[in-house]
């Protein structure tokens, strides 16, 4: 069967009453990298699309008294962008960098990168760390969850099928803090993710590690937190052995897949050796923003 | 990807300046519009699954894959294909650095390269090669080794920033 329906709404509200009405087979489209794929290798066969490309108002992103929001429609070129010059949030820039290629990042938007929940998904680590918090409309009005609870699975979030994802928001780190994303692939440019590690730390004057958060993409049905490593580093200096040791039980928290990209043991390794680089590139950007 | 009973909306699109008006299937994509419908052939069709980059055409200024882009999200939006690169017989000076510097080899994934190499320069003038590289990474040849490419890019680069500034020292020239 191919799309009967084609629809372009006009606003948030049209969108959600669309899609009430058209039930299950209608998808809602935005940058289409990974729908439009799906369609034509036959894995999805949505009865109609509901494009939301005259949804201005979900394309922007908005910074001020220390709340960030992003729309669902901001590209990841346009988070490459925005956080360029901004140490504390610069790996959402690294993040959204790694996706594809250019032409991807064009179109692609953070929308469709979370409610793919991919677990290689690129942004979720880092968004993780932020303690995002997703807003959704559906019928009966806008509702708040954390980004940690909305994520279920490999391609599964709570969101009912006419529910729309409109914005992501979360906390500006306060004080001495800074973020930091690494990825490793088989090759530097148009990858998916071996493993993804993503942390957001915060120094207190004393140079204590104070606000830890740590994560994992691609290394288990889901990007997680890596709690236990976090408790482990909470309240104390970030000397070499306690940031490895932060590593290894972040790695014994992974249940990762061997597949055609790296077996399971590569990728349990590459999440003790990653996670605590990101950890000293949060220093290090800490460190040049002081100076 | 379209069967004969769907239905077909009507969609125009602003394609290298002029205005197309054509009927399309929900899923007919941006790059079977251009090829199929009105010939322009230049946009090249092979992954089909935005890995390759030869189908990159410009929306909005911003290099997409035509090939994953469908023809009804383009409604009232500007696209540049690479016949529309030149202006008026003269070449873009991205096209004779290519030419000038052998970055063509058998010249399939040229168009796309190019204006991938288009909308890098647009947003970073004057890119180090790490940047050019980085810049053209969705866009894949199997010729060339990229070498010659980049030093196209870097090449038009240099071209058109020191057309840039000859045009800033005329404006300033004749306000003096």
């Amino acid at each position: 069967m191919s799309v009967q329906g084609f629809h372009i709404p006009q606003d948030v509200a049209e969108t959600v009453a669309l899609a009430a009405r058209l039930g299950s087979e209608a998808y809602f489209i935005a940058g289409g990298t990974d729908l439009v794929i799906q369609m034509r290798r036959g894995r999805r066969k949505p009865g109609h699309l509901i494009s939301l490309q005259a949804l201005d108002g979900l394309k922007q992103i908005e910074s001020g008294a220390g709340l960030v929001s992003l729309g669902a429609l901001v590209t990841h070129k346009q988070i490459e962008t925005a956080f360029a010059a901004d140490p504390v949030l610069y790996g959402l820039v690294e993040s959204a960098q790694v996706v594809g290629g250019n032409q991807v990042r064009h179109a692609g938007t953070i929308g469709g990168n979370i409610c793919n929940a991919s677990p290689a998904a690129d942004l979720l680590p880092q968004l993780l760390t932020l303690d995002a918090e997703v807003v959704l409309t559906g019928g009966n009005g806008p509702r708040q969850a954390k980004l940690a609870d909305f994520l279920l699975g490999p391609g599964r979030t709570t969101r009912s099928a006419d529910e729309l994802l409109t914005h992501i928001r979360f906390r500006r780190p306060a004080g001495k803090a800074a973020t930091a994303f690494l990825k490793a692939g088989r090759r530097r440019a148009m990858e998916i993710s071996v493993i993804s590690v993503a942390a957001c730390i915060g120094l207190s004057p004393d140079g204590r590690l104070e606000d830890v958060r740590l994560a994992v993409g691609a290394a288990a049905p889901m990007a997680y937190r890596a709690h236990d490593a976090e408790i482990l580093l909470q309240g104390h200096k970030p000397d070499e052995d306690r940031l490895s040791r932060a590593g290894i039980l972040a790695a014994s928290a992974a249940v990762p897949i061997s597949d055609v990209r790296a077996s399971a043991e590569h990728r349990r390794r590459l999440v003790a050796a990653l996670l605590p680089r990101a950890i000293r590139q949060c220093l290090l950007r800490i460190e040049k923003a002081a100076q | 990807m379209s069967q004969h009973s769907v239905t077909r909306y009507p969609v125009s699109l602003q394609i290298n300046g002029e205005r197309y008006d054509v009927d399309v299937a929900p899923d007919t994509s941006l790059l079977d519009v251009l090829r199929d419908e009105f010939g322009l052939t230049g946009t090249k069709a092979n992954c089909l699954e935005a890995e390759c980059g030869v189908c990159t055409v410009l929306l909005d200024g911003k290099a997409v894959n035509a090939c994953i882009t469908l023809a009804l999200q383009c409604q009232g939006r500007q696209i540049l294909t690479i016949e529309g690169l030149a202006h008026g017989g003269e070449l873009h000076p991205l096209q004779t650095a290519f030419i000038e510097c052998g970055a063509v080899q058998c010249g399939y994934c040229i168009p796309g390269m190019i204006l991938t190499a288009k909308s890098l320069l647009d947003t970073q003038p004057d890119p180090d090669e790490a940047a050019i590289r980085e810049g053209l990474a969705g866009t894949l040849c199997r010729c060339t080794g990229y070498q010659k490419i980049v030093d196209a890019v870097a090449h038009a680069a240099r071209q058109m920033n020191q057309q840039q500034s000859q045009i800033k020292t005329t404006t300033t020239g004749d306000r003096q």
